[in-house]
């Protein structure tokens, strides 16, 4: 297992933004879906190294992030896309990816080829030297998708990866992942639930720092057929669904 | 043997070659010396080490100097520490490098990037300084009295910044310091440069600078959480 998560939680002040996860994931895109304040973002922090856990156990790539050794390896083998991208306005496309090749500890010999294949993969190679402060949004969002990418990671974090994108960078993009997803651990927190049914073989749902379901999208669906929850396709209503009924147990919040 | 070619990796050989920077000077010989290209693109990045902050930065120290040349008072010993821990408060940290959280999620360690981004702040400060104050023909006791000082000031600025996480809150903490100090000993001494001059100050500073480097140490320690 490429994650493993065992009651996982993570305060700020008297809020618990993830509270109490357990979860395991292997090889394959897993899509983190859930409303605003449930937690995705938090967790996936925390997958990426950047938010130590308030409590609980977290092993990424079989290895403990809390040591410094094992959470170098880690980083090495890490791909993450914040939810806000933080850039350097005055870079290209080409030294915004390779500044972060390069922080990956990347053997310098093969990072101008990653670099050019992150970009040609994210179909930026037009733009490749273009200062990042004339891209457009979903342009930005692409080059963040880059570097992202550019260690050809084993396990592959991703915060709201299709914000800004147009529907045909949207589609381009989801094939991507999935092929990401044939030999990696791929986590993308999403609004979307298009982007759950097309790109990601497994789902959870979160709710109030919990996980609220947990299984395949077909899975998701069947939770919501028959329930006459709000949603205007199959995944909506699954959504729904879930939300509804957790939230319909008084005292529960969640459950996983 | 097969005539078909495989244009996209031609293509991205190509492309390779194209887009690939090609490193300045002092980021080759930093890459060299470090043994890490990434800390040494990280160095280069460092935003008090940008040519609009070095600017200012010879800038006060030239005013600093012409003061000094015209009233006798040795301004560039009293600008030179504050200049330069307000430029190591803002080596790095949220807020001022854009990118700060991807970079965390990174394998370069960020207590080697503040390290080598302060150290070579804190070097070319250093540097200016010395030169400001070699071309005001100010006494030897002067010329090399503050580097002490700022050794304490860009200590408190460091340490100041990276428990609040914030270099702004750096910047104050190193000028209100050393404000204080100066005031302090002049009117306990009775002269403006009693700061830098009074050898009985030097292990106070050492001291101190010691405490503040602990204490800006911890507070960039591995956060290890419960795993």
């Amino acid at each position: 297992m490429n994650i493993e998560l065992s009651e996982l939680t993570r305060r700020f002040g008297r809020t618990d933004a993830v509270a109490g996860v357990s979860m395991e994931a292997g090889p394959g895109v897993l899509g983190l879906l859930g409303p605003n304040g449930a937690g995705k973002t938090s967790l996936l922090r925390m997958m990426a190294t950047v938010l130590p856990p308030t409590s609980g156990r977290l092993q990424l790539l079989g290895r403990d992030p809390g040591r410094h050794g094992p959470r170098r390896e880690i980083r090495r083998r890490l791909g993450y896309l914040p939810q806000n991208l933080g850039y350097y306005p005055g870079f290209t496309v080409a030294e915004f990816v390779e500044y972060f090749a390069l922080l990956k500890d990347m053997p310098p010999g093969r990072v101008p080829r990653a670099v050019a294949t992150a970009i040609e993969q994210t179909g930026l190679g037009e733009a490749a030297r273009a200062k990042l402060r004339t891209l457009s949004g979903g342009m930005l969002r692409r080059a963040g998708i880059a570097q992202a990418i550019v260690n050809d990671p084993e396990l592959l974090l991703l915060d709201e990866p299709t914000a800004g994108l147009d529907p045909e960078q949207r589609v381009a993009f989801r094939a991507l992942l999935r092929g990401f997803g044939e030999r990696a651990t791929v986590v993308v927190s999403t609004h979307l639930v298009e982007d759950v049914g097309a790109a990601c073989g497994q789902v959870a749902l979160m709710d109030a720092g919990r996980v609220a379901f947990r299984g395949t999208p077909d899975e998701l669906i069947a939770r919501g057929e028959g329930s006459g929850a709000a949603g205007d396709a199959p995944l909506e209503r699954g959504y729904s669904a879930v939300l509804a009924s957790v939230r319909s147990v008084p005292g529960t919040g969640a459950r996983a | 043997m097969t005539d078909d070619v495989d244009l996209s990796r031609v293509w991205t050989g190509v492309a390779a070659e194209v887009w690939r920077r090609r490193p300045g000077l002092a980021e080759r010989l930093a890459a060299r010396l470090l043994r890490s290209p990434g800390l040494a693109r990280a160095l280069v990045t460092t935003p008090s080490l940008l040519l609009g902050w070095m600017i200012a930065t010879l800038a006060v120290l030239a005013a600093g100097a012409v003061a000094t040349r015209s009233t006798g008072t040795p301004y560039v010993a009293l600008f030179a520490p504050a200049v330069a821990g307000a430029g190591i408060a803002y080596a790095y940290g949220p807020g001022l490098d854009p990118a700060w959280e991807l970079t965390q999620s990174t394998a370069v360690s960020d207590r080697m990037v503040l390290l080598v981004r302060a150290l070579a702040v804190f070097g070319l400060n250093a540097a200016a300084g010395l030169a400001a104050a070699a071309a005001c023909g100010m006494a030897a006791a002067v010329t090399f009295g503050w580097l002490v000082p700022m050794t304490a000031v860009c200590a408190l600025a460091l340490a100041a910044a990276t428990v609040s996480r914030s270099p702004n809150v750096g910047v104050a903490a190193g000028m209100t310091g050393w404000a204080i100090t100066v005031l302090a000993t002049r009117t306990a001494a009775g002269e403006l440069t009693a700061a830098v001059t009074y050898s009985s100050l030097v292990l106070p500073y050492l001291a101190f600078a010691a405490c503040c480097g602990a204490v800006a140490w911890y507070a960039t320690r591995i956060p290890r959480g419960a795993s």
